[in-house]
């Protein structure tokens, strides 16, 4: 089965996994070890360069009668945990044998057509999980109402703008900017006992998590450059939202401290 | 121990609404849950108790190196990646408060012009600003340390039996 597929076909289908794997939130040691598994199992010798746009990969036979060298731009897409499993899965089903290559190569097609979780009901967990959050910093029941409507309001500003294609830094201004207007409320209007720490939570769903945590994962795995970028990511995006909760008390006028 | 359960149950309910928002399997949910509980009842633990208060930079790590053991070995139940299931437990961790105040500090600082009220607010930008990212670096190293010392362990959850 192996012997009969050229080093380009190999190649091509290997590349294009490594750049699915990246864009939906994977770390480099994951990556390379998913990609490396199945180039085992294939019979082919690989080697990656891993760039935060790009993936350059050679791809070669033992006896070096065949080799294939290419370039490809990383896959943008939302960040996916069940595509992420789904795909670690799919190396491992090759390399124990449970599929062949043209098998693996269908299954790969139908797992880039999963559907995103319905986003209503993201809506609704996302926005819950930030009132409990409020909670957390000992947030009372209003704190907590004030956090859930603030949350239910930016993170659907967040989802319509997104749809929009609006660029990702903006959207994350303006989400956090319509979350802070609408939690000052509850400092302006003393409603509860902690209008502070309702203010403080509102626009904690837009904390950019996984690239810091990935950059930390490249770091430790001496992937400096990916772990960088990612870092650099993650530092932009909470600048845009805190420059959107900055915006947000400026225009409520709080007088804050 | 009331207020365990509690801190527990938020920071689960936290969990799941923001692991909802990466898009997991659906078995991970209660992973992601179990773990967050976990973590934060531990936090608070470590920083509340009348043995060794811990400081809440050391505890936010050694909750989040734990979370990353238990993670590792809760993936190979849940057959996803062990980051799938950590990452969201360790979210309801995040300085919120520090993160507030140093934006806050920093628009105050922005605001006022004398020198004496400049640097007293400049202080409450590095203080919280200091203490905000040491407790996230903290914790997202200590997270991802058990997933490098299980390698074998952490990239074998998804493999089928």
């Amino acid at each position: 089965m192996t012997t009969t597929k050229t080093c380009s076909e190999i190649g091509d289908f290997l590349s294009e996994y490594a750049t699915w794997l990246w864009g939906c939130g994977a770390t480099c040691i994951r990556l390379e070890k998913n990609v490396r598994r199945m180039a085992q199992t294939l019979g082919v010798e690989i080697d990656m360069g891993i760039m935060p746009t790009h993936i350059y990969a050679t791809v070669w036979r033992h006896d070096r009668s065949d080799c294939y060298t290419v370039v490809r731009a990383m896959h943008k897409s939302a960040i996916s945990f069940d595509v992420n499993t789904q795909l670690s899965k799919l190396s491992w089903d090759l390399a124990d044998g449970r599929c062949d290559f043209e098998q693996a190569r269908r299954m790969f097609e139908h797992i880039k057509q999963t559907p995103s979780a319905n986003p209503w009901l993201v809506l609704l967990l996302a926005s819950v999980a930030n009132a409990s959050f409020c909670r957390l910093f000992g947030g009372d029941a209003v704190a907590m109402l004030l956090v859930f409507v603030s949350t239910l309001c930016g993170f659907r500003v967040k989802q319509m703008m997104l749809a929009d294609k609006v660029d990702v830094r903006i959207v994350f201004a303006c989400s956090s900017f319509f979350s802070a207007v609408i939690s000052a409320g509850g400092h302006l209007f003393s409603w509860g006992s902690t209008p502070e720490i309702a203010l403080a939570s509102s626009v904690l769903y837009l904390i950019p998590g996984i690239p810091y945590i990935n950059s930390v994962s490249d770091m430790l795995d001496g992937h400096y450059i990916c772990a960088y970028s990612r870092l650099m990511d993650g530092i932009v995006l909470t600048a845009c939202l805190s420059l959107g909760l900055c915006c947000g008390l400026v225009v409520m006028s709080m007088k804050i401290i | 121990m009331n207020i365990l359960l509690q801190d527990g149950f938020f920071a689960a309910m936290a969990a799941v609404g923001f692991a909802s928002i990466s898009n997991p399997p659906r078995r991970a949910y209660p992973c992601c849950a179990i773990l967050a509980a976990v973590g934060h009842a531990l936090r608070y633990l470590l920083m509340n108790n009348h043995v060794v208060a811990v400081h809440i930079i050391l505890a936010s790590g050694i909750a989040a190196f734990a979370i990353g053991i238990l993670a590792v070995r809760l993936a190979l139940v849940a057959k996803c990646p062990a980051e799938t299931c950590f990452f969201p437990a360790l979210l309801p961790m995040i300085p919120g408060m520090y993160a507030y105040r140093t934006v806050e500090a920093f628009v105050l600082c922005l605001c006022h012009s004398d020198e004496s009220t400049f640097i007293h607010y400049l202080y409450h930008f590095a203080y919280n600003g200091f203490t905000c990212s040491i407790i996230i670096l903290g914790m997202v190293v200590g997270a991802n340390i058990p997933i490098f010392l299980m390698k074998r362990m952490s990239f074998m959850a998804t493999k089928m039996d």
